[in-house]
């Protein structure tokens, strides 16, 4: 459904809504990702009637079927406990689409509004945004995210204000740069000379033309988002058990490994599936806009 | 109107210190503001609470916050960062015994990242849209999108399967009788001391979770690499080199390589941050022993003098990498080296 709504609000141009399904159609990463995306939302939004054993998801023991390999009942296996794998990881998915809509939807319109200040207007905004962007730079975002939430209290909640707290300087960053361009352009002047008020002019001059940009951004910080949670909770920061999360599940199975490999390798895969699609689709929307990283 | 490349270079360097300043602020003011009481936490529920008060005159903790900051910031810049509360040992001896090993560990992957990426990006970039190239891109996007401890522990499984004997945890086999060098890098200390078969071992060791580590930097490095290739191939230096009829071979290795590995350096240095982060994955799994095992230790223990450390060591990593790229991008760069003849 994003994709969707972006191209409605970059299609107001010259070149139409049929030039950009155009564009997109003829776009393999693009689509592709998309594909891998919708099967990723469907089967989380509809998990309990997707997935085979929708009670696993809870503190279910079934000794008699612990550790079975993949086969036909259960596609991924059973982990110690006999929970079946492969809807432990469907659920888990809707963990880390959470984290991702937690996350990005608190950062990226923070970000882009104190970016949008910033570029428009100059002077010390300015210098705060650039500040503290080189501060967090320096910061191992892991790291940083680890300390936070731990310093709290080391649960999901708490990793996701660490993450967020982070995650909004880049959104900033990116958008200070572009609206600063912009910001110079004869049409800004002309819309001010025209009597216009800032708030027109920031959001409806400039800000339509940092949504492509602000789109690739906000679908590759995805899978970063996604990687990140995963790792927090492979760590151990992540949700309470039984409640699954892929990062997790890994960290759980490793304990079993080599002999009973899918219970890291499956819900493993499910994180790289997931972040693939928002990789192929940052990428593919990346060549469509025809912006720079 | 550009800067003498060593004015750029001191510029950056003062940048970089504020930058020092300003994370130890937030990292003390973070450490300081934590719900619970250090003193308390040190001498445990047992101790009376005029113990506690008398620890935390001690400790400084009823001072005013700035106070506090500054004879912090006083001692580290002597090399004072306190005790950890943990081992019970000043905190710069467990760094100086931690961190070699994970230098040793980042500097190995670095090696490995320009080794295969390199190559691999200007490879792809020659066979433009053909199979070689697809499959290259799918294989760098999947190193970018892999989480790194899927692929460390699929290393590990695949090495337990296939290669037996091959070490998968640890530096170094505990029956070589190895008892510590001078320099705490494992490479180095073989030949210093004449056991080059502790290098040799320390180098078997190192090559899985090295591999592991510079996964993502690979695909990175790769994808920026191709890129870089790609788009400098039009500028008109190189069109004119061709339709002199200078060898394909020539232009790309000696002018285009050149050029372009300008971008990947940059994006090394930006990406140190997460390197470093991803080496607490790394190590963990690895059974490394190193300063992100420490880390991750001190940070699960809330033992705050080394949490506020390690943060403070994991950025001047990332400065000094970002230093050592800028002194090579002008070493590189001739359109920066030139402004010194001025």
């Amino acid at each position: 459904m994003a994709e969707i709504k972006m191209l409605d609000a970059s299609d107001r141009g010259l070149s139409g809504g049929y030039m950009m399904w155009y564009r997109f159609s003829r776009n393999p990463s693009a689509v592709i990702g998309t594909l891998i995306l919708l099967s990723v939302v469907i089967l989380a939004v509809f998990a309990p009637f997707l997935t085979p054993f929708p009670k696993h998801v809870g503190a279910v023991v079934d000794f008699r079927a612990r550790h079975l390999p993949p086969d036909w009942t259960h596609w991924f296996g059973t982990d110690k406990v006999g929970r079946d794998i492969f809807s432990r990881t469907v659920f888990g998915l809707r963990i880390s689409l959470l984290l991702v809509i937690g996350v990005l939807g608190i950062s990226v319109p923070v970000g882009a509004i104190l970016g949008l200040i910033a570029g428009y207007f100059g002077g010390w905004s300015e210098k705060l945004i650039s500040g503290l962007t080189n501060v967090m730079l320096a910061m191992p975002p892991l790291v940083m995210a680890l300390a936070v939430s731990n310093l709290l209290e080391p649960n999901l909640m708490n990793a996701m204000i660490a993450i967020t707290l982070l995650w909004w300087t880049w959104h900033a960053r990116l958008i200070y740069a572009v609206s600063k361009s912009i910001a110079s352009e004869d049409y800004i002047e002309a819309a001010r000379l025209a009597g216009a008020g800032p708030i027109h002019i920031l959001f409806r001059e400039i800000l339509p033309n940092c949504i492509p940009v602000l789109s690739v951004k906000t679908t590759l910080d995805a899978a970063f988002v996604i990687l990140f949670g995963a790792t927090l909770s492979f760590l151990g920061f992540g949700v309470k058990p039984p409640i699954p999360d892929l990062g997790s599940m890994v960290a759980d199975g490793r304990q079993f490994m080599p002999d009973y490999w899918w219970e890291v390798l499956c819900p493993g895969a499910a994180v790289l599936y997931t972040t693939l699609g928002f990789n192929l689709l940052g990428d593919g929307l990346r060549d469509m806009f025809d912006v720079e990283s | 109107m550009q800067q003498h490349p060593f004015v750029a270079i001191l510029t950056r360097l003062g940048t970089f210190v504020l930058v020092m300043i300003a994370l130890s602020i937030m990292i003390f003011i973070l450490a300081r503001i934590v719900p619970g009481d250090p003193a308390r936490m040190a001498l445990g529920p047992a101790a009376t609470q005029d113990q506690v008060d008398a620890l935390r005159g001690q400790m400084g903790l009823d001072q005013p916050l700035v106070l506090q900051y500054l004879d912090y910031a006083g001692k580290a810049l002597r090399g004072d960062l306190g005790m950890s509360l943990v081992s019970q040992r000043p905190v710069t001896t467990d760094l100086s015994q931690t961190v070699p090993a994970t230098l040793e560990l980042v500097l190995v992957s670095v090696v490995f990242m320009f080794a295969v990426a390199i190559p691999l990006g200007v490879l792809i970039a020659h066979y433009r849209d053909r199979a070689v190239d697809h499959l290259g891109r799918l294989l760098s996007l999947t190193g970018v999108t892999i989480p790194s401890f899927l692929f460390a522990i699929t290393l590990q499984l695949l090495a337990a399967r296939y290669l037996s004997g091959w070490p998968i945890i640890g530096r170094l086999d505990h029956d070589l009788n190895w008892t510590g060098g001078p320099t705490g890098f494992l490479l180095l200390d073989g030949l210093l001391t004449g056991r080059p078969d502790v290098s040799l071992n320390a180098l078997q060791h190192l090559i899985l979770p090295a591999f592991a580590l510079s996964m993502a930097g690979i695909g990175q490095i790769t994808r920026i690499t191709r890129s870089a290739m790609i788009e400098n191939q039009r500028k008109d230096h190189v069109l004119t080199l061709k339709s002199f009829g200078v060898p394909e071979r020539v232009i790309i290795f000696r002018y285009l390589l050149k050029l372009s590995s300008i971008a990947p350096l940059t994006i090394m240095g930006l990406e140190f941050a997460s390197l470093i982060g991803n080496a607490f994955v790394i190590e963990m799994i690895f059974a490394w022993g190193g300063f992100a095992s420490y880390g991750l230790n001190a940070i699960l223990q809330k033992d705050l003098n080394a949490v506020t450390a390690v943060v403070l060591v994991a950025g001047l990593f990332f400065i000094v990498a970002n230093l050592i790229v800028d002194v090579l991008i002008t070493m590189i760069d001739p359109r920066l080296r030139r402004k010194e003849a001025r």
